[in-house]
């Protein structure tokens, strides 16, 4: 709890009206897209890099715990108030402060929603290319901290890939600048790719320098449809490895197709084993190569059927579609856990198969998602979180498939991080070094352990 | 409590947040509480008795213009708007219906009131008078673009069967709705008379009430239920009709989607509603079937059209309208960017919450305004009226899309 005359300091900082105590505020802000629940003792709107420099002042004053939060669509708990204390809101920091066109970059508040700051640059004809499945939800800020991947990845990489620069302030309240504006520089370590993916753990981010390329004069979706899952699984390996690369390719199995089709009536065909959703894009000519280059591929490992989108407007549904699978999948239960463990590409249909198979001996039922191109899985757990003995058994199927994507060189999480829920796997793939190196840098930006308490460096076993 | 399998639907929401940037008013605010989601959230912290409800919580819930954007977003198919619907009658038992809305709601449920407040209004100049706060503005509409009263009611002023012009070809009951019968004249004799004209026999029953929309959705579902149960016996008076032809979104959306809802919540029986539900069309679509063009002479102009909540998102009409607008000939139409995002009326929410719909329906006015278009069309009384409310001095015009097509067939 925080005394109420602490309180009182924060509202003088804010005003009342972005300094929120009730129940209804405290409890609406106390879930992310995972099945976590923390409560926090109030939360603050702050609109300005000086405003969030004289609240980490006062928190560190008074020794307030303070957790930033995005658009909270996080799957581990990562913004959320998990030891209590002030829950920092970015919702309304929410603007672009300049795109500039001459040098392609832009530079944003960590609140805006990485859709909208999307269309705005495309509207100028650039292109911001990270693209996570929740982008008309997640904010900038949150894919910071979280370095969120996405769909884009395989061809042209995360949100780190992409970052310049940052305004940060520090836990003390200091306020510093990291990186450029500039594509190229090496001066010093590289604190923005170290805050970058650090989980709102090391500093607060209040302004973002972001990377921008000219925009890609078309695309084109290709969906293959196959009958059995193995053999998208091959198509995606043999692409990658002709080398050919393209913007996307996400695979979904029967489970997910039928789900989506449920949702969107787009016309998938309900008795597939499985499809690929892959997108060209580029120059007319290099579209115009590579896709029937990619069809013939998937049909040389046994698609089924390849159909190629006939407009923009048949891209879009599509890929509408994809983004909302996750929620899709929820009308079959009510809750649905994501794993997120990534593999080596070449090793993905025995990683699908196996995580089946673990499901299956578990008694879990399960659907397949999966950002393909990058080997980055996303086997759905569905089950009833009211029912414990049932978690238990997600838990368990959990634990097993963890454990097997290490040893066939894969790693914990791919994009959606450690956050509370991974932070026990954590010492099998992070060496007792490593962890106390990361324990080290932690301590040199936030010394009084203030930012983001009950992170995954805290809950993971010493 | 709520329906049991209303209460459910908290558990298919697994928190993605899709729902969030979807929210015309979650957009303005940036408050987790506005958004559907924390509404959502809440609601299933009443339900397993964590939490009360509350002022705070009511507030919340009043801060929604149930435009139903979350509820087609939603790719989980959480039937949000109607757990939000079902849940304001649950407020209401605990809280009363703020002053305003109490008047409105026994005005609207009552027989005698109505007339002599209209008489009163129109006596007066001002229309609503009575009603009215006196700092110049209703909501976020000013008195002067409020429309003035009809000089008698529509219902008062056809006779119980009209016939058409020739061959009967069909047969159909009408019904105004409260806004035509006494706000929009134009456009009840607008869709009376095309159906005239294309030989369609109009049954005008005269003991039609409110379609009651606005009582149960603000929460008040004992006050709507003598009105719902009235409609349906007078609907069930006539057979042989192909159809009931509604040209107002919401009183649609009540029969084909309401009635049947909240009777069956209730644990009232929906036999009948059921029945009306499937005869009931709105007039873009009852005109879908009939070869418009011989009758249609040129217009002059640019339109663009707005999509009403409870057109295309309640009863999934889109293209309808479109439609016979696009049929028109000299009539240029203009797609506008946005056309299916609320206008930020919400019903009563702009008496409520006049700056966030303010806010929200100026960015209506600039996409309309983009479009060049010198008027406006949509099948929706509420839409036409804050539209209209908030455009200003433009001289862009708001109307009914069948007012135009009406005009394009001409003096009768
Ligand atoms: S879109 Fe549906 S599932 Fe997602 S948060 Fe909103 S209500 Fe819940
Ligand atoms: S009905 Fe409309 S205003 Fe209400 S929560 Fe849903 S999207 Fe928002």
């Amino acid at each position: 709890m925080i005394r109420p005359e602490v309180i009182q300091k924060f509202v003088s900082i804010v005003g009342k009206d972005r300094c929120k105590t009730s129940p209804e505020d405290l409890l609406t802000h106390s879930y992310d897209a995972s099945i976590l629940e923390f409560v926090p003792d109030a939360i603050l709107f702050p609109v300005s890099t000086e405003e969030v420099s004289r609240i980490m002042a006062l928190a560190s004053a008074e020794n307030v715990f303070v957790t930033p939060r995005g658009s909270a669509s996080g799957l581990g708990g990562e913004c959320l108030a998990k030891k209590g204390g002030i829950l920092l809101s970015f919702t309304q920091m929410n603007k672009i402060l300049e795109i500039n066109t001459e040098n392609r970059y832009a530079i944003v508040e960590p609140g805006i929603v990485i859709a909208d700051f999307q269309k705005a640059v495309e509207a100028v004809n650039l292109f911001y290319p990270p693209d996570p499945g929740s982008a008309t939800v997640a904010s900038i800020g949150g894919a910071v901290m979280m370095n969120a991947g996405g769909m884009r990845g395989i061809k042209y990489g995360v949100t780190r890939d992409y970052l310049l620069g940052m305004e940060i302030v520090l836990p003390s309240g200091e306020v510093m600048k990291t990186g450029t504006i500039t594509a190229k520089d090496v001066t010093g370590y590289d604190l923005t790719r170290l805050i970058c993916g650090s989980e709102g753990t090391l500093a607060i981010a209040t302004k973002i320098t972001v990377r921008l390329l000219p925009k890609p004069k078309a695309r084109r979706t290709l969906l293959a449809i196959y009958d059995d899952i193995d053999d998208a699984g091959k198509t995606v390996a043999k692409i990658v490895e002709a080398g050919i690369i393209p913007a996307t390719m996400e695979l979904m199995d029967k489970t997910v197709i039928k789900a989506v089709e449920e949702a969107f009536h787009l016309g998938l065909p309900l008795d597939a084993a499985a499809l690929l959703l892959i997108d060209v894009d580029g120059d007319d000519a290099t579209i115009e190569r590579q896709s029937p280059l990619i069809a013939e591929f998937c049909q040389g490992q046994g698609a089924r059927n390849v159909r190629t989108s006939s407009s923009e407007e048949e891209n879009v549904q599509l890929w509408a579609a994809r983004r909302a699978a996750f929620g899709c999948i929820a009308r079959l239960r009510p809750t649905c856990l994501i794993e997120d463990a990534t593999v080596p590409v070449n090793q993905m249909v025995k990683a699908i198969k196996k995580v089946k198979e673990i499901c299956e001996r578990n008694n879990v039922q399960i659907a397949v998602l999966a950002h393909a191109g990058d080997g980055n899985l996303h086997p759905l757990m569905l089950c009833d979180q009211r029912d414990k003995e049932e978690m238990a058994r997600v838990e368990k199927a959990m634990d097993e498939f963890v454990e097997y994507a290490m040893t066939i060189g894969g790693t914990l999480s791919g994009e959606h991080g450690i956050g509370v829920n991974k932070a026990k796997y954590l010492p099998q793939q992070l060496s007792a070094t490593s962890l106390k190196i990361q324990r080290g840098i932690k301590n040199v930006f936030d010394p009084q352990g203030i930012l983001n308490p009950g992170s995954f460096l805290e809950v993971s076993p010493k | 409590m709520i329906a049991k399998e209303l209460q459910e639907e908290v558990y298919n929401c697994i928190k993605c947040g899709i729902c969030m940037n979807a929210c015309p008013v979650y957009k303005q605010l940036h408050v987790e509480g506005a958004a559907p989601r924390g509404k959502v959230q809440l609601i299933k912290k009443i339900q397993e008795g964590k939490f009360d409800i509350s002022e705070g919580f009511k507030n919340l819930l009043y801060t929604c213009l149930l435009c139903e954007t979350c509820t087609v977003n939603c790719p989980s198919g959480v039937k949000i708007d109607r757990l939000f619907k079902a849940m304001r009658a649950e407020v209401l038992k605990k809280y009363k219906l703020p002053l305003l809305k109490r008047i409105m709601s026994t005005v609207l449920s009552s027989d005698q009131l109505l007339p002599f407040c209209m008489f009163w209004g129109r006596t007066l100049g001002n229309p609503l008078m009575a009603l009215l706060p006196k700092n110049g503005k209703i909501g976020a509409i000013s008195f002067s673009k409020l429309p003035k009263f009809n000089g008698k009611p529509l219902m008062d002023q056809y006779p119980e069967i009209i016939s058409p012009s020739g061959k009967a070809q069909g047969r159909v009951i009408y019904f105004p709705g409260c806004a035509n019968n006494f706000l929009f004249e134009n456009v009840g004799n607008s869709t009376i008379k095309v159906l005239q004209r294309l030989g369609v026999e109009v049954v005008f029953p005269k003991d039609l009430k409110c379609c009651s929309l606005p009582i149960f959705l603000s929460g008040a579902r004992q006050m709507a239920l003598s009105n719902i149960k009235s409609n349906l016996s007078a609907f069930s008076r006539y057979d042989n009709v192909d159809a009931i032809i509604v040209d107002c979104a919401t009183c649609g959306a009540a029969f084909k989607e309401e009635y049947v809802h909240i009777l069956g919540e209730m644990g009232e029986d929906t036999k009948e509603a059921q029945k009306v539900k499937n005869k009931v069309m709105d007039i873009s679509q009852y005109l879908a079937k009939f070869d418009l063009k011989k009758y249609l002479q040129p217009l002059k102009g640019r339109v663009t059209y707005h999509d009403p909540c409870h057109l295309v998102r309640s009863q999934k009409i889109k293209d309808e309208p479109r439609a016979l607008l696009k049929q028109i000939p000299g009539l240029d139409f203009a797609e506008m960017v946005g056309a299916d995002v609320c206008c930020g009326g919400g019903g009563t929410f702009q008496l409520d919450h006049p700056d966030i719909s303010v806010s929200i329906t100026k960015n209506k006015i600039q996409s309309i305004r983009n479009t060049g278009a010198d008027t406006v069309a949509s099948g929706c009384p509420g839409c036409r009226l804050q539209i209209n409310g908030n455009l200003g001095n433009e001289k862009i015009r708001v109307v009914h899309p069948i007012e135009l097509l009406a005009e394009a067939m001409g003096k009768v």
